[in-house]
């Protein structure tokens, strides 16, 4: 099986077309592609054998191509509520920070999430981070409540947990239910742009891709039946509504699935009869359900040992 | 009294003290109300659910009336009042008033510092208008005290208490029912805070 690295390509748009192409030949895969006047950022899956024919293509186009560890990721940015207490700093500002390395962030605001004794997630809200791959809660500045009150926010949560709060002296073990603590980004109410701030999203960004990379080793060992990116790439060429989707990423990769922003009831049908070159289809690899954003289509694939085979 | 000459927020971890005092600070400066505070003493109990906050104001001016910030000038033959603005800052409370008073149709502003009034009695309106309150500052601060307050504490600390007397404000909140002594406390801190100062 190819190994595929995540990179990101930064350059002007002249000509960044060859580069879409040589992915194409190589058979590699565009996850995201933005334009933002003449500069354009790729996001992509390379062949491990061929980065080099990409790094040339790169340096001939003055581009930057930097490696993207959170590429595939799709990170559920929790704070407890959507007050002005929280937003938009930091949970916007760690949104932000996290999609550097090539993550897809989504920012969740518990209904009632604030407070010591009164905290409280609904199912509907469990439901929802669950279906992200990393959940990051944003807390404040006490340790008291970090550690003895909002754990009970974590019940229910399924996937790793990253918590970040104010207090730097706190371990990752003082808090219970969490896979990872980072201090220094409690509650602050204007841009984390000093040093030990951009440190701690740093090292933030750092621990996370960890927990991702410990994800896919363990995926390694059972790998899914077919790849998230060439669910994607045939989404794209087999439903061609997905092209008119104006939200910023229409297909959003995760590690064991992918998100597809269309309504559930009008192209589930649709989804579900993906035809791949070996003559399979899309339900049996994957379970396909509505997503509890909005109305959307998730795709969750299965793995080689429930389906009996790979594509 | 100096803006800002007593500034201390206590809490039993010194790191969470440095957080609030600066999150108190952000919030003093994007509500620009860190010239009308002379004092401020903030004590922090998370392990109470206690947030306490006890202010003692400046002198914030007194009441805006339209004669502090224009030339008010009656033309009955025109039919008109002419003011001329000198202080630019008040112009929407003063368009509001007026407004209000004799209605968009009658009021044209042939630049930005003069605005006409169309009016069948313009001298009496004149008289009028200049002795009309334009603004009171103290009303816009204790707004903005009460923002500032809800924006400082804790977001789960929705029990409230909050008293504004004279130039002395005072802030209580808890995620439980407030206790008696709290506000006690909170009025001893305001006393500390009237006998600690400098004058």
């Amino acid at each position: 099986m190819v190994v595929l690295l995540p990179y990101l390509y930064t350059g002007g748009v002249h000509k960044h077309g060859l580069l879409i192409e040589l992915m194409e030949d190589l058979g590699g895969y565009i996850i995201q592609k933005v334009v933002t006047g003449i500069e354009v950022n790729l996001i992509m899956l390379i062949p491990e054998k061929d980065i080099d024919l990409v790094k040339k293509l790169s340096a001939e186009l003055l581009g930057v191509l930097l490696e993207a560890p959170l590429t595939g990721v799709e990170i559920a940015v929790v704070s407890p509520t959507l007050a002005s207490h929280h937003l938009p700093h930091s949970a916007c500002d760690i949104a932000e920070y996290l999609r550097h390395p090539g993550a897809n962030t989504n920012m969740i605001g518990l209904a009632r999430g604030m407070g010591r004794r009164v905290s409280l997630s609904m199912d509907y809200e469990r439901k929802l981070i669950n279906e992200h791959d990393i959940a990051v809660f944003t807390f404040g500045s006490f340790s008291d409540c970090i550690t003895k009150k909002k754990p009970k926010l974590f019940e229910g949560i399924e996937i790793p947990i990253v918590v970040t709060g104010g207090p730097v002296e706190l371990k990752t073990e003082d808090v219970p239910g969490a896979d990872l603590y980072i201090g220094n980004i409690g509650r602050v109410s204007h841009r984390l742009r000093r040093t030990e701030e951009i440190n701690a999203l740093d090292n933030l960004n750092e621990g996370v891709s960890k927990i991702a990379s410990e994800i896919r080793q363990q995926q390694a060992k059972d790998p899914l039946a077919v790849l998230p990116a060439r669910v994607m790439k045939e989404i794209e060429n087999q439903v061609p509504e997905i092209h008119r989707v104006l939200s910023p990423a229409p297909l959003t990769l995760q590690l064991n699935g992918i998100r597809v922003k269309l309504p559930y009831d009008e192209f589930h049908e649709k989804i579900e009869k993906l035809e791949f070159d070996e003559g399979v289809i899309l339900s049996e690899l994957a379970n396909i359900s509505r997503s509890k954003m909005k109305n959307y289509i998730l795709i969750k694939i299965k793995s080689k040992s429930d389906v009996g085979f790979a594509i | 009294m100096e803006s800002l000459e007593t500034f201390v927020v206590e809490a039993a971890i010194e790191s969470e003290q440095e957080f609030y005092r600066k999150i108190i600070e952000d919030n003093l400066a994007s509500l620009k109300l860190a010239p009308a505070i002379g004092r401020i003493k903030v004590v922090l109990r998370p392990e109470d659910s206690l947030f306490q906050m006890a202010i003692i104001l400046r002198d914030v001016g007194t009441r805006v009336t339209t004669i502090d910030i224009a030339d008010v000038e009656a033309k009955p033959l025109a039919s008109e009042v002419m003011i001329s603005i000198k202080k630019e800052q008040y112009i929407p409370e003063l368009l509001g008033k007026l407004w209000e008073r004799y209605g968009k149709a009658n009021i044209s502003q042939p630049d930005r510092w003069t605005v006409a009034i169309t009016t069948d009695k313009p001298a009496e309106e004149a008289a009028f208008l200049k002795e009309m309150m334009v603004a009171d500052p103290r009303h816009r601060l204790h707004e903005n005290l009460v923002d500032f307050a809800i924006r400082a504490t804790p977001e789960g600390f929705r029990v409230r208490y909050h008293l504004y007397k004279g130039n002395r404000f005072v802030f209580v909140a808890s995620e439980e029912a407030l206790k008696q002594e709290w506000i006690e406390e909170a009025g001893v801190m305001l006393k500390e805070l009237t006998e600690g100062g400098k004058n």
